[in-house]
């Protein structure tokens, strides 16, 4: 203030006409970072999602492998044991059709089944009863058969058969 | 240093207003940096701020945030006293409740603080951000011949006179004077000359009335009146010795070959109520007994208003004083204070 009696007014660019401008740019530029900011948090959450997704997806596809492999087991033991319920009733049948082969004359006192055999402990009147009635059906069914005899005190003989299905020709026989 | 370069970014806009008897003069100015862009003037027939003149400068402070409305004051309590003593002006600011500027430390200008408030008032819409003295604009006008040998300094406005008499930069005297209220105290006295059929005596004045010279039918004086013209001739040429600067001399010798123009009756009367204040003016700084009188011999106008020759011819054969006028725009040298103030 060299001459004036006043002190000017304090300028300011903040004129109406730029606060309207500045006020409206805020604006502007406020709502692009909020919708960038947006796009930000959405981008982190779904990669987030993304990550969460992945390691479930990798998680269950575990699980289903172990399922599967389960499952495979499972299907194992029930072959198994379809198998072996076959092999039981075969089995079942063999013994059923064995004591049908053994004649009333004879008394079985012991069976033994075997892998691939079949010992059989008795007593028979004589050896003719034992040879005719129940050797002759034994060898129809197994490759080789032994047969020994000793005497029992009422005069009757005990006799021990042992039987053997040969696995090569068993499966030549399958085929 | 933000501030700086915005202000570097816009332009400047210097709003002067010339406040006239019936009108109000708008000087506008457009600066880039230092430089002048663009400046226009116009004139607004009107006894208040107008309308049409607030949109009119509002128009142009819109087109940049840095924009600077100066007015001139032209209240008739204002003035200016010798001296820039704190204290004193403490007590002077205290008494005529006036606010005071001092000027190089060495003597101030004063307005009463109402007609500051007035001034603000009446801009309220646009602002107001600098109220000048008519003294510091004629000081500023004149700063080449201020610091030099006594002479007297005179601000010629449409309603106002202001005077100044200086003496290498040190205020001697200094008035103040309001055209219409001094014109109607001289309408006054003229119609009382009228009804009495009889003379004024401006005796207490110390000075020559044109009244006196008008009554004047002896033929020795009128040889007198002569002489004094083939002073008034001397004294041009002594001024060519003494004032070196050639500028005096072009308006000196510009205003004695200038064709007279034409005169209507009322800037006849003007420049005889002009002429009367500077006499009576002059007079009072003579008779004054605070002050040191010294004689004046050099009057240096300030024209703000295209005066007649008129004025120049009474004062140099009425008053025997070298006249020198320069014209001057008043909003114009107002742009100069603000620049000053802003320190372009």
């Amino acid at each position: 203030m060299i001459y004036s009696y006043i002190k000017p007014r304090k300028k300011s660019i903040f004129t109406e006409d730029m606060q309207l401008l500045v006020t409206f740019f805020t604006i502007t530029l406020l709502m692009l970072f909020l919708t960038y900011a947006f796009l930000l948090y959405k981008d982190y959450s779904f990669t987030t999602q993304k990550k969460e997704s992945l390691a479930k997806q990798k998680a269950v596809l575990s699980h289903v492998d172990k399922l599967e492999g389960e499952i495979s087991k499972i299907e194992e033991q029930k072959n198994l044991s379809e198998k072996i319920f076959t092999k039981n009733i075969v089995l079942k049948d063999s013994i059923s059709n064995l004591f049908d082969l053994v004649p009333v004359r004879i008394t079985l006192s012991r069976a033994e089944l075997l892998e691939n055999g079949l010992i059989l402990y008795g007593i028979t009147p004589n050896k003719d009863v034992y040879n005719f009635m129940l050797q002759a059906p034994l060898r129809s069914i197994f490759h080789r058969t032994y047969s020994s005899f000793y005497p029992a005190q009422n005069g009757w003989l005990r006799f021990v058969s042992t039987n053997y299905i040969d696995e090569e020709e068993k499966y030549i026989d399958e085929k | 240093m933000l501030s700086r370069l915005f202000e570097a970014l816009y332009n400047k806009v210097l709003v002067n207003i010339v406040v006239k008897r019936a009108s109000f003069d708008i000087y506008i100015e457009i600066l880039s940096k230092k430089d002048v862009v663009s400046h226009l003037q116009k004139s607004f027939d009107t006894l208040s701020v107008s309308r049409e003149m607030i949109e009119y400068i509002q128009s142009y402070t819109k087109e940049s945030p840095y924009h600077y409305i100066a007015v001139l004051n032209m209240s008739a309590d204002q003035g200016a006293i010798v001296g820039c003593e704190k204290k004193k002006l403490q007590e002077f600011e205290e008494k005529h409740a006036v606010q005071y500027m001092c000027h190089e430390k060495k003597w101030a200008h004063y307005s009463d603080k109402e007609a500051i408030k007035m001034i603000m008032k009446s801009y309220k819409e646009i602002g107001c951000d600098y109220i000048f003295s008519p003294y510091s604009l004629l000081v500023d006008f004149f700063k080449d011949k201020v610091n030099g040998p006594t002479a007297m300094f005179v601000l010629m406005q449409d309603s106002f006179v202001t005077l100044a008499i200086f003496e290498q930069g040190e205020l001697l005297y200094a008035e103040h004077l309001d055209m219409q209220t001094s014109g109607e105290y001289d309408d006054e006295i003229l119609s009382q000359t009228i009804e009495n059929d009889d003379n004024i005596d401006f005796s207490d004045q110390a000075g020559i009335d044109l009244e006196d010279v008008s009554v004047l039918d002896n033929m020795e004086e009128l040889e007198d009146l002569d002489d004094f013209g083939d002073i008034e001739d001397l004294d041009s040429i002594e001024e060519i010795d003494e004032f070196s600067e050639n500028k005096d001399l072009e308006e000196e010798f510009h205003d004695v070959v200038e064709e007279p123009s034409p005169e209507t009756e009322s800037s006849f009367n003007e420049d005889y109520q002009r002429f009367s204040l500077i006499q009576s003016a002059l007079g009072n700084y003579y008779t004054d007994e605070e002050t040191e009188s010294q004689f004046i011999e050099n009057v240096y106008i300030a024209d703000g208003v295209s005066m007649s020759s008129d004025l120049k011819r009474y004062l140099e054969e009425e008053m025997f004083l070298n006249v020198y006028i320069r014209q001057t725009n008043i909003g114009t040298e107002l742009a100069e204070l603000v620049k000053m103030e802003l320190s372009l």
